[in-house]
C-alpha cells in the first residue's frame, strides 16, 4: 500500500483522533454496554477532541509557513489529497475545540442526551469529516468529508427525539440533501470544466481562458456556493438555521453554529484558493459571492433585531455573521482568506461562549438575562464579551479587528456594494447586540433574583468552556496579532 | 533653570497647598513661605539677570510645528516678576488675616499661589504655547477667586460673568496664536518674530532701486500684511478681553464680587496685566502692523476716557478702584499702541511696574478700611482712614500715584514715560499716536478729580472713629511695605531694567497743570461734600450700572446665542433625529417582515428558498460573465 500513497501519520493526527475515538467509544459500547450508563463516552470523546486540537495546534505553529502533505499519489506527480498550510491547521484546531466545547454543553444539558455513546460518535464523526475536508484538496475526497461532515449532525438534531426536534431535523436534513446534490453537481461541473480532480489554481486559469469551459466554471462555483451556503447558513439558503437552533439542545446547538460553520468555511476556502490562486478577474464570482453575502449581512442583522430568544437570536446573528465571513472572499485575493478564516475563528470564539452562557442561565427570553452582571458575574461578563466582540465594540477589540480585516480587501479591490452592506451591517449589528447587552447591565428591577435555571446541577464544564472561551477572547483583543500570525 | 524655579515653586505651594487644604496653619505656611521663596528667586534672578538667557524647555514636535516650550530671563522681565512675586506674597500675607475665619481658606490660598504661578509663567515664556497655558489657567483661577464666596448668588454671576466674557475674548487669542505659529512653523518666540517681521531695510532698498511695491515685497519675503493684521487682531482682542477693555469692560467692576486679596492680585499684578506683557513680548511684530495699532489704539483710548468718567461716579469705592483699574491697564496698553517701533514698550511695562505696586496698596488699604467700616460703600467708607495710621500714609500715597503726580511717587513717573511714549508715537504719525495722547492727557484730569474724591472721602472728619482691632503687626508690615515702594519705587528706573528715555521738565509741568485742572474740579464742593454727588449727581446711578452694558451683553449676546441654540437644537431633535428615528422605524419594520416571512419553518419552504437561489444566482452568474 505504501507504494500507492505516502502516509505521513503524524500530519493526519488531527483527523485521525476524532475518528479513533469514534471506534474506541463504539467498542467501548458495544463491549460494556452498561457501564456507566454510557458516562464515559462524553469525557472520552473530550479528550480525544483536546488531543487532535493540540495535534494541530502544533502542526500550526511548528510547520512555520510551510504546507504539510501527506497522502500523496505516485502520479500525477506531487498531487497530495491531504495538504494542509497554517491556516488550514489553526481553522482545524478551532473546528477541535469547538466540538469539544458542544460536548461539554451535552454534558451538562439538561434533559441529558438518551444515549450518550451515539451523541459522542455522531459528533466526533462529523469532527472528523470537518477537519478532513479543510485539508482536502481533491474534489472526492473533500466531498465525501463534507457529507461526513454534515450528515452526523442531521442526526443529533434528529437524537433529541422531540416532535419540534424532528419537524428541525426534517427541514435541516432536505435543506442537506438538496445542498448535496447541488455540491455533487458543482463538483461535476468543477471537473468537467477543468478536468481535473483537484482544486488546483493551474488548471483553473487554463479553463478560464476558454470561453466555452469558462461557463462551466461558473456554474460549477454557482452551485458549489449554493452547497456551501447551505453549511455556511447563507441567505437564501439559511431557513433551517433558528429552526434547528431552537429546537435542538444547545450543545449540537454549539455544534451547528460553531464547528460546523468552520469546517464550512474551510471546504469554501479550498476552492476559492484554487481561483485566487489562479488570479483571474473575474467580476461573474464576484456577484456570486457577493450577493449571497450582502443578502445574509441584511436580513440576518435586521430579523436578529426583533428576536427575543436568545437562542433564535443567535441563529439570526449567525446568518449575518456567515455573511460578514464571505465579504473579503469576493475581492478574490490572497489577504481575503486570512481575513475569512480569522473572522470565522473570532465568531466560533466568541458564540460558543455565548451559548455556553445561555446553557448556564437556561434563559428563554433576553429579559431573563436582566441584570446577569450582578447575579452571576462569570456568565454575564463572558456574555457581555462575546456580545462585544460579535458587535466589534471595544474591549472586544479583536471583534473589531476582524471586520476591519474582512472590510479592507473589498475596499481595495473596490467592491463597494458590498462594502457599504458592511457598513450599514455594523450599524444594525452593534444595535443587535447592545439591545442584548443593556439588559445584562441593567438592574434587576422587580424580577426576583430567581433565575429560571432550574435545578441547580453541576455545571462544571459549561463553566471551563466559559473560563477558556473569554480568556480566550480576552487574549486576543489584547494581542490581535497572535491570532493573525497563526493564520499568515 | 532659574525661570523653571520662579514658575515650578508657586506651582508646587498651590499642590501642596491643595493637599493641606484641612489644615489652616500648614496651608498658610505653605502658601507664605513659598510665596517668599519665589520672592526670593525673583529678586535673585532680576538681580543677575545680564541681557537676554533662554532656558531651554523639553523641546517637543507636533506634526510640522516645533513646540521648544522654552523659557526666557532678562532684566525687564526679571523686574516684572520680581513684582509679581512681591504682590502675592503681600496678598498671601494679608488673607492670612483677612480670611482668617473662611473656612474655605486653604482653597484660596492654594488658587492665588497658582494664579501667581500661571503669571509667572506668562512674564517668562518664550514659547506661545505655554503663554497660552498661562493665560487659560490665569483665567480658570480668576473664576474660582472671584467666586470664593460661592454661597453667594452675586459671587457666583459675577463668577461666571468674567469667565464667559473672558472666554469669548479668548476665542480670538487662541486663534491669533495659533495662525501666529502655524505661520512660523514654530511656538518658539524667537522663531515666530522672525518671519512676521518685514524686513525694512531689504524693502527699503528695493524700493530704492525701483521696484513696485509689491515686487518689493514678494522679493524681500515679507509676509502678507493682511494676515498678519487679522492674527494680531485677533490676539488684541483676546487681550481687550483679559484686560476688561472696551468692549469687554463691564466684568472686571463685577469681580469686586470676591474677596478683596483676590481683588488686589488680579488688578495689581496679574491678569488684567497679563495683556500688556503678552503684546510687548509681540511687539516687534505688533509695530510693524498699523491696522493692529490702530484697533488697539482705538479701543484703549475709548475705554481709559470712559473708565476713568465711570470710577468718578461710583458709590462704591471699590468698584471706583475696579474702573481705576481698567482705565490704568488702558493707559499700559496706550503705550503699546502709540510706541514708535524703535522705541520698544518698555513705557508700558513700567507702568504695569508702578501701578501693580500702588493698586496693591490700595486694595489692601481699602479692604481693611471697609472691614473697619463694614461696607465699601463711599458712605460707610467715610474717615475710615482713621482706622490706623499706615491707612492714613497709604492712601495718601496710593492716591497721589493713581493721579500721577511727577517727581513724588512710582505713577507719576511711569505715566510721564507713557505721555512721551505717545508724543513720540504722534509726532511719527504712523499709528494712533495722537488719539491716545488726547485720550491720556483728558483721563489725566478725570484720576486726578477721581482720585481727589476718594482721598476726600476717605479721610473725611467723622465724629465716630472707625476703629479695626485685631489686625496683626504683619498686616500693618505689609501696608508699609507697599507705601515705600510706592514712594521710592520709581528709582527702578536706574537699574536701567526698563529701556526708556528722558522726562523733559516741560511734561512733568503739563501733567501738574492738568492734574492741578483736575483736583480743581474735584474740589468745587469744597473739602467737606463727596465731588460725585456736587458734579454728576444725575450720572451717578448709570455708572453704578456701568452705563447698562450688562443688559447690552444680555440684549446683544445673551438672547441672540440662546435663541440660536433653541433653534440649532430644534433642527437637531425634529429635523435631523427624524432622519434617524425614521431608519430606526425602516429597520425594526424589515425586520419584522423578516421573521414574518420566515414564521413558517417547513421543509418545502426552505427547499424553495435553497431552488430559488440557486436559479438566481446562475442567473446572476451567467449574466455577469456573459
Amino acid at each position: 500500500m505504501s507504494d500507492l500513497v505516502t502516509i505521513d501519520w503524524p500530519v493526519l493526527a488531527p483527523a485521525l483522533a476524532p475518528a479513533a475515538g469514534v471506534v474506541v467509544v463504539l467498542v467501548g459500547d458495544a463491549a460494556l454496554p452498561r457501564r456507566g450508563g454510557g458516562r464515559w463516552a462524553l469525557p472520552v470523546a473530550a479528550v480525544v477532541l483536546l488531543l487532535g486540537a493540540l495535534a494541530a495546534a502544533a502542526a500550526a505553529v511548528g510547520a512555520g509557513a510551510q504546507t504539510l502533505r501527506t497522502l500523496c499519489l505516485p502520479a500525477p506527480d506531487g498531487a497530495c489529497l491531504w495538504t494542509a498550510g497554517p491556516r488550514t491547521s489553526t481553522l482545524q484546531a478551532g473546528i477541535l475545540l469547538a466540538a469539544a466545547a458542544a460536548l461539554a454543553l451535552l454534558h451538562d444539558g439538561r434533559p441529558r442526551p438518551r444515549d450518550r455513546a451515539v451523541s459522542a460518535t455522531l459528533l466526533l464523526a462529523a469532527t472528523t469529516g470537518g477537519v478532513a475536508v479543510a485539508a482536502a484538496s481533491d474534489l472526492g475526497s473533500w466531498l465525501v468529508a463534507l457529507e461526513l461532515a454534515t450528515v452526523p449532525a442531521v442526526a443529533l438534531v434528529a437524537l433529541r427525539g422531540s416532535r419540534a426536534a424532528a419537524h428541525g431535523a426534517l427541514t435541516l436534513l432536505v435543506t442537506s440533501l438538496v445542498s448535496f446534490a447541488l455540491l455533487v453537481l458543482g463538483a461535476a461541473l468543477w471537473l468537467t470544466a477543468t478536468g481535473d480532480a483537484t482544486f488546483s489554481a493551474d488548471t483553473v486559469a487554463l479553463a478560464w481562458a476558454d470561453p466555452q469551459r469558462r461557463a462551466v466554471l461558473v456554474l460549477a462555483v454557482t452551485l458549489l456556493v449554493a452547497g456551501l451556503g447551505f453549511k455556511l447558513s447563507l441567505v437564501p439558503f439559511h431557513a433551517w438555521t433558528p429552526q434547528a437552533y431552537a429546537t435542538t439542545d444547545l450543545g449540537t446547538a454549539v455544534f451547528l453554529a460553531a464547528a460546523s460553520k468552520l469546517a464550512a468555511v474551510a471546504a469554501l476556502l479550498v476552492p476559492v484558493a484554487a481561483i485566487v490562486g489562479a488570479g483571474l478577474d473575474a467580476p461573474a464570482l464576484v456577484v456570486l459571492l457577493g450577493v449571497p453575502a450582502v443578502a445574509s449581512l441584511g436580513l440576518g442583522t435586521v430579523v436578529a433585531l426583533r428576536q427575543t430568544d436568545p437562542v433564535r437570536l443567535l441563529a439570526w446573528s449567525t446568518i449575518a455573521q456567515a455573511g460578514w465571513i464571505v465579504v473579503p472572499l469576493t475581492a478574490l485575493d490572497a489577504p481575503a482568506l486570512r481575513a475569512a478564516a480569522a473572522y470565522a475563528l473570532v465568531y466560533a470564539a466568541a458564540t460558543t461562549v455565548a451559548f455556553a452562557a445561555v446553557a448556564r442561565t437556561g434563559a428563554r427570553t433576553l429579559e431573563d438575562h436582566r441584570g446577569l452582571l450582578r447575579r452571576d458575574p462569570l456568565a454575564g461578563g463572558a456574555l457581555g464579551l462575546a456580545l462585544l466582540v460579535l458587535a466589534g465594540l471595544p474591549p472586544g477589540v479583536v471583534g473589531l479587528v476582524v471586520k476591519v480585516l474582512a472590510l479592507a480587501p473589498p475596499v481595495n479591490a473596490g467592491v463597494w456594494p458590498v462594502v457599504a452592506a458592511g457598513v450599514v451591517a455594523v450599524v444594525v449589528g452593534i444595535a443587535v447586540y447592545l439591545r442584548w447587552f443593556t439588559v445584562l447591565l441593567s438592574g434587576s428591577g422587580d424580577r426576583p433574583a430567581a433565575s429560571p435555571a432550574g435545578p441547580v446541577v453541576s455545571q462544571r464544564a459549561t463553566r471551563v468552556v466559559l473560563v477558556v472561551g473569554s480568556a480566550g477572547l480576552v487574549l486576543a483583543s489584547a494581542l490581535p496579532t497572535l491570532l493573525l500570525d497563526l493564520l499568515s | 533653570m532659574t525661570p523653571w524655579l520662579l514658575v515650578g515653586l508657586p506651582v508646587a505651594a498651590a499642590v501642596l497647598g491643595v493637599a493641606l487644604r484641612r489644615n489652616d496653619l500648614l496651608a498658610r505656611a505653605v502658601a507664605v513661605g513659598l510665596g517668599a521663596a519665589t520672592l526670593l528667586v525673583a529678586v535673585l534672578a532680576w538681580a543677575l539677570a545680564d541681557g537676554s538667557a533662554v532656558s531651554a524647555g523639553p523641546g517637543l514636535r507636533a506634526g510640522e510645528l516645533a513646540v521648544p516650550l522654552d523659557l526666557v530671563l532678562d532684566p525687564t522681565r526679571g523686574a516684572l516678576a520680581a513684582v509679581v512675586a512681591l504682590v502675592a506674597l503681600a496678598v498671601q500675607v494679608y488673607s492670612t488675616w483677612y480670611l482668617e475665619t473662611d473656612d474655605r481658606y486653604g482653597q484660596f490660598a492654594a488658587t492665588v499661589s497658582l494664579f501667581t504661578g500661571a503669571m509667572l509663567l506668562v512674564v517668562v515664556s518664550a514659547d506661545l504655547l505655554l503663554t497660552v497655558v498661562g493665560w487659560e489657567v490665569m483665567g480658570w483661577c480668576s473664576y474660582l477667586l472671584i467666586g470664593h464666596w460661592s454661597r453667594r448668588a452675586a459671587a457666583r454671576r459675577a463668577a461666571l460673568k468674567a469667565f464667559l466674557v473672558t472666554r469669548v475674548a479668548d476665542i480670538g487669542f487662541v486663534l491669533g496664536i495659533i495662525g501666529l505659529a502655524a505661520g512660523a512653523g514654530s511656538t518658539s518666540l524667537s522663531a515666530v518674530l522672525a518671519p512676521w517681521r518685514r524686513p525694512t531695510a531689504c524693502i527699503d532698498a528695493a524700493l530704492a532701486d525701483g521696484a513696485l511695491a509689491g515686487e518689493a515685497l514678494t522679493a524681500c519675503g515679507a509676509p502678507d500684511g493682511a494676515l498678519r493684521a487679522t492674527l494680531l487682531v485677533l490676539v488684541v482682542v483676546g487681550i481687550l478681553g483679559k484686560s476688561a477693555q472696551v468692549p469687554f469692560q463691564d466684568w472686571l467692576a463685577d469681580a469686586m464680587e470676591g474677596p478683596t486679596p483676590a481683588s488686589a492680585l488680579i488688578h495689581a499684578a496679574t491678569m488684567v496685566a497679563a495683556g500688556t506683557v503678552v503684546l510687548a513680548a509681540l511687539f516687534p511684530v505688533f509695530a510693524d502692523s498699523p491696522a493692529a495699532r490702530w484697533f488697539l489704539g482705538v479701543a484703549v483710548a475709548v475705554t481709559m476716557l470712559l473708565a476713568a468718567l465711570l470710577a468718578f461716579a461710583q458709590t462704591d469705592l471699590k468698584r471706583m478702584l475696579a474702573w481705576s483699574t481698567v482705565s490704568q491697564v488702558a493707559v499700559m496698553l496706550s503705550a503699546v499702541a502709540a510706541a514708535p517701533p524703535a522705541d520698544g514698550a518698555d513705557a508700558g511695562l513700567l507702568h504695569l511696574w508702578s501701578h501693580a505696586l500702588f493698586k496693591s496698596l490700595l486694595f489692601l488699604a481699602i479692604g481693611w478700611a471697609a472691614l473697619a467700616a463694614g461696607g465699601t460703600a463711599a458712605m460707610a467708607l467715610r474717615g475710615s482712614a482713621a482706622a490706623a495710621p499706615v491707612l492714613r500714609t497709604g492712601f495718601l500715597v496710593g492716591f497721589l500715584s493713581l493721579a500721577g503726580v511727577p517727581l513724588v511717587v512710582v505713577g507719576g513717573l511711569s505715566k510721564e514715560h507713557v505721555l512721551v511714549t505717545a508724543w513720540d508715537g504722534a509726532v511719527q504719525a504712523d499709528g494712533p499716536g495722537v488719539l491716545v495722547l488726547v485720550a491720556l492727557v483728558l483721563t489725566a484730569a478725570v484720576t486726578a478729580a477721581y482720585s481727589t474724591r476718594g482721598y476726600l472721602v476717605l479721610t473725611a472728619h467723622v465724629r465716630q472713629q472707625p476703629t479695626a482691632t485685631g489686625v496683626p503687626a504683619v498686616v500693618h508690615g505689609v501696608l508699609w511695605v507697599l507705601v515705600l515702594l510706592t514712594v521710592f519705587g520709581s528709582l527702578v528706573v536706574l537699574t536701567g531694567s526698563f529701556a526708556v528715555h528722558q522726562v523733559s521738565a516741560l511734561w512733568m509741568l503739563l501733567s501738574v497743570l492738568v492734574i492741578g485742572v483736575g483736583v480743581a474740579v474735584a474740589l468745587r464742593g469744597g473739602f467737606d461734600r463727596d465731588p460725585a454727588q456736587v458734579l454728576a449727581r444725575r450720572f451717578v446711578p448709570v455708572a453704578d450700572a456701568g452705563l447698562g452694558v450688562d443688559l447690552l451683553y444680555r440684549r446683544v449676546v445673551a438672547t441672540p446665542v440662546l435663541r440660536l441654540a433653541r433653534l440649532v437644537a430644534f433642527v437637531d431633535t425634529e429635523v435631523v433625529d427624524a432622519y434617524v428615528r425614521g431608519s430606526a422605524v425602516a429597520t425594526r419594520a424589515a425586520g419584522w417582515a423578516g421573521a414574518r416571512l420566515h414564521r413558517a419553518e417547513r421543509p418545502s419552504a426552505a427547499v424553495g428558498l435553497v431552488l430559488t437561489g440557486v436559479v438566481l444566482l446562475g442567473a446572476l452568474g451567467v449574466l455577469a460573465w456573459s
